[in-house]
């Protein structure tokens, strides 16, 4: 058999599920965005997104629920990452197990756990109520909080992963070195472990950004119906207004939006410097 | 020593935080109580016995094993094919292939899902077993492709060519030399695409019909409208299911490998 | 002239669980002194070396650098200057940052801070990388920063952990010469851990051997490799003959020996006496023989032999010779006249009573 009869063979199956399901679709969809009523080419759909002061508006919030849940994510995820990276195997193995084998268990389910947690009746406000420590439930569900709570859950994993990496890499005798010319703990940190691991840092925070930015299940069912995000709207155009068109356009934006600020972050965060030292 | 504490506590925190959900959950769904509640009031079955009145939780159970199973074994089989001509060929376009097989990981499931609710509607096949099927394929594939390309990247082929020198034929060689020492790699490539399949909501939701609901959706439509104790006993029975392959990946294949992170312990 | 005392070890002791690691160690450092921690890997060296430098805590004994106890002080306030086996430099830092390093958290002024950096840029010969990253230089350029780097503070005491491991055989000889001319410049106490032995012989004032946590013997390279503490220092450095025996007869500084294989050898008098009808290890290095074709005995040793095997190693030659049941190693030099052979031609080997090294048996 020749080679290019070999690989055609081998790749056809997947490459026409690829394109068929994927490509093409994905082509249509952006052709639809471009559609006004009479399926007339018009930039009507986009247009309104930058004129409607509410699309913008939730547009910022989704953009600001993103950052949140980047933000606590990276607190929360670096120390874990950190310990990773200090842990002997036994131990590291246990917590990856641990900190990964919730992302195999479906997103509703684990929303569903936050809702009993943090619900009105749930688990925390109960406990504060009878502590007498509150009158009033506190509001932790259905609103931008409980969204970055769901989020941050879901996607923590992937900033302790890209970190962790990042610090597996450094040679340990790294710290011995910077400890022995004077550098105490806090300052080896500063000056040796967290540049190293910017480019793992970098990656955790872009990828947590951009899965958070189109999110819709865990906005549904952790933000209710008052507190939208824009997949979320996307969706209800698709699924509930059926207007197709704008439902395409919105998506898009979003998809647009999302790569412009990760690449105006990372052009702003890689530097020169940055790209001397860790340039392939 | 100090800092290590430090470190191990916030550690310990997060671990709790995002095992959360599961140590609720579980224990609400043995509540005798008539709503939701945690701490769980009092012990009783009755939460499971409810699920065999529902139909419709029985029926997309069947739906969610029947395609993600079916996924699996397609998903593996194309991904694995296509694997192969990527890892042992050099070809013109092979770059691009590659990175088209990966492509659907990068685009956000969101747009996954209407574009082929467009598709799908315009060729009939919206609402069907079939459509979900080819969906949930597309978003299994480019797992299988990256995990049979690192088992294979770490492919010695000179035992192919030892195989040939012995006098295999090369069907021979694949299946007594080639696919045994894949076998970690396919195997967590079909377990991978089991559980893709089995958790999908964000694509699935574009792509249901009433009698095509999955497990997770009907949970999802259920919880959107009631929360009660049912849900949580439903759950238990999705977690409980999916833990089984949880721990056959890992036996298999380990998941810190499956997620690339490089494990550098001694 | 008083000798000063840099670096003293009194009883240190280490253990991993209840693994001993490093055991009753003494050593008194003198200023100036370039000494060598050298031992197969897993004898303890690297740990008493990370003790020095303060990454590990000894579990016993006392350690003094410069008469203070350093138990228990972590290594940014010991003042040492450490090189690492894997260089050890910042990526993320150019070659002049790198160095400056130490002295931004000395909080050093600038110009000073300038001065200094290039001044031992040029004392390893490198004074034109500053603006490269690590990344950029060779193996060996690596080290030579590393080594400006570690220097630059001045440090009461240089640690160098194994720095040549890494380096090919022609680059780790140059480096090796290298570090002997800055130690003969800048005159820093150098402690040197090491598998090599060739290296601890050339570079080092002494030599702590050192196996399975125990210290076997410190002593100048001349005492190490003439006059071994046990058969562990005389094997570990050198290649020798190994001939198990029985003292025989003493006869005032003589001793007559037996081997196992019937071959009677003539020993002066050791250091360490042996009884008559002792059982004894007889050691004899394989350049102490001569090979000669005349039965003519100018020495006090002489057997015949077969020429087993030559291997032609450029300087010298190496041969096996078979006598009796043993098989002799000796190495002929390439001045010698005589070192054309044919293998299973009949010789004579021959050596001074003085060169044989006696050890009883089972004492160590």
């Amino acid at each position: 058999m020749s080679k290019r009869l070999s690989v055609t063979l081998l790749t056809a199956p997947a490459m026409i599920l690829l394109l068929g399901v994927f490509i093409l679709p994905m082509l249509m969809m952006l052709l639809l965005s471009f559609q006004d009523e009479n399926q007339a080419f018009s930039l009507h759909n986009y247009s309104l997104f930058i004129q409607d002061p509410y699309y913008l508006e939730i547009l910022w919030r989704t953009i600001r629920v993103s950052l949140w849940t980047v933000l606590v994510s990276l607190l929360l995820g670096f120390p874990v990452a950190m310990y990773m990276a200090q842990a002997t195997g036994k131990m590291r193995g246990i917590v990856t197990m641990l900190i990964l084998a919730p992302h195999l268990i479906s997103v509703v389910i684990r929303n569903f756990g936050w809702v009993v947690v943090l619900g009105e009746k749930g688990w925390i406000n109960e406990t504060l109520t009878s502590l007498g420590l509150i009158d009033q439930p506190l509001r932790l569900l259905y609103n931008e909080l409980g969204i970055v709570i769901g989020l941050t859950d879901s996607f923590i994993a992937y900033m302790v992963l890209a970190i962790a990496t990042s610090l597996y890499a450094i040679d340990p005798s790294l710290n011995k070195a910077a400890s022995i010319l004077g550098a105490s703990r806090i300052r080896t940190f500063f000056s040796v472990t967290l540049p190293l691991c910017l480019p793992g840092i970098i990656a955790g925070t872009t990828l947590v950004f951009s899965l958070s930015m189109s999110a819709f299940v865990t906005p549904a069912l952790m933000g209710g119906t008052s507190v939208k995000v824009l997949p979320v709207i996307a969706y209800e155009q698709i699924m509930a207004t059926l207007n197709w068109p704008l439902g395409a356009a919105l998506a898009f934006l979003l998809l647009g939006s999302t790569i412009l600020l990760v690449t105006l972050y990372t052009k702003l965060i890689e530097t020169k410097r940055y790209k001397e030292v860790f340039a392939s | 020593m100090k800092k290590i504490n430090v470190l191990g506590l916030i550690t310990f925190f997060v671990l709790v935080l995002v095992n959360l959900p599961f140590l609720v959950i579980i224990p609400s769904s043995f509540t005798a109580a008539g709503y939701l509640a945690f701490p769980p009031e009092g012990f009783s079955w009755q939460w499971y016995e409810m699920i065999l009145d529902r139909p419709e939780f029985i029926d997309s159970l069947w739906i969610s094993l029947k395609l993600a199973t079916v996924t699996a074994i397609l998903a593996t089989f194309l991904g694995t094919l296509a694997a192969f001509a990527l890892s042992k060929y050099k070809f013109r376009g092979s770059g691009i292939i590659n990175a088209l097989m990966l492509s659907p990981l990068t685009v956000p499931s969101l747009i996954i899902g209407i574009s082929a609710l467009l598709f799908f509607t315009r060729i009939g096949i919206a609402g069907t077993f079939t459509g979900l099927l080819l969906a949930h394929m597309l978003i299994s594939i480019p797992y299988v492709v990256r995990l049979v390309l690192t088992g294979l990247s770490s492919f010695d082929y000179t035992l192919e060519k030892a195989g040939y020198m012995l006098g295999a034929h090369p069907f021979r060689v694949f299946w007594d030399i080639t696919l045994p020492l894949l076998r970690p790699a396919i195997v967590s490539g079909m377990i991978f695409s089991f559980l893709t399949s089995f958790d999908n909501v964000t694509v699935s939701l574009f792509l249901v019909a009433p009698d095509t609901t999955t497990l997770p959706l009907a949970i999802f439509t259920y919880m959107q409208e009631t929360l009660d104790p049912l849900v949580a006993s439903i759950s238990s029975v999705v977690i409980l299911l999916s833990l089984v392959f949880i721990v056959l990946l890992e036996k298999v294949y380990g998941l810190e490998r499956l997620f690339g992170l490089n494990s550098q312990s001694h | 002239m008083t000798k000063v005392i840099d670096v003293e070890l009194r009883g240190i002791m280490k253990k991993f669980q209840s693994n001993v690691v490093v055991q009753n160690f003494n050593l008194q450092v003198e200023q100036g002194e370039f000494i060598s921690f050298l031992g197969p890997s897993g004898c303890g060296k690297t740990t008493t070396l990370n003790m020095i430098a303060g990454f590990l805590d000894p579990d016993g004994g006392d350690l003094l650098i410069k008469g203070q106890r350093m138990n228990g002080v972590p290594p940014y306030k010991r003042e040492l200057g450490m090189v690492f086996q894997t260089y050890s430099l910042f990526p993320h830092m150019t070659v002049a940052e790198n160095i400056a390093y130490g002295l931004k958290l000395r909080k050093v002024n600038k110009q000073e801070m300038q001065e200094r950096v290039n001044r031992v840029l040029s004392l390893v010969k490198l004074p034109n990388v500053a603006d490269r990253y690590p990344k950029q230089l060779s193996g060996g350029q690596r080290q030579r920063i590393a080594i400006a780097r570690a220097l630059v503070i001045e440090p009461s005491l240089l640690l160098l952990d194994e720095p040549l491991s890494n380096l090919d055989a022609k680059l780790r000889e140059e480096l090796r010469d290298e570090l002997k001319r800055l130690h003969h410049e800048i005159g820093v106490t150098t402690i040197f851990v090491t598998h090599d032995q060739e290296e601890a012989l050339a570079l080092s004032d002494r030599i702590v051997v050192m196996n399975h946590g125990f210290v076997e013997q410190i002593g100048t390279p001349l005492e190490i490799y003439n006059q071994p503490a046990s058969e562990f220092v005389h094997t570990f450095i050198g290649k020798t003959n190994r001939l198990e025996g029985e003292v025989i007869g003493i006869d005032g500084d003589v001793l007559t020996l037996r081997t196992t294989g019937g071959m009677l050898v003539k020993a002066a008098k050791q250091q360490r006496t042996v009884a008559l009808h002792e059982k004894v290890i007889i050691f004899i290095r394989p350049e102490k023989i001569k090979l000669t074709d005349s039965a003519v005995s100018e020495e006090a040793n002489r057997v015949k032999g077969h020429l087993q095997l030559a291997s032609f190693l450029g300087s010298y030659t190496e041969c096996e010779v078979k006598v009796g049941e043993h098989t002799l190693s000796v190495k002929v030099q390439m001045t010698d006249s005589s070192v054309d052979r044919q293998e299973g031609q009949t010789v004579y080997c021959q050596w001074n009573a003085d060169d044989v090294l006696v050890m009883p048996a089972g004492r160590g």
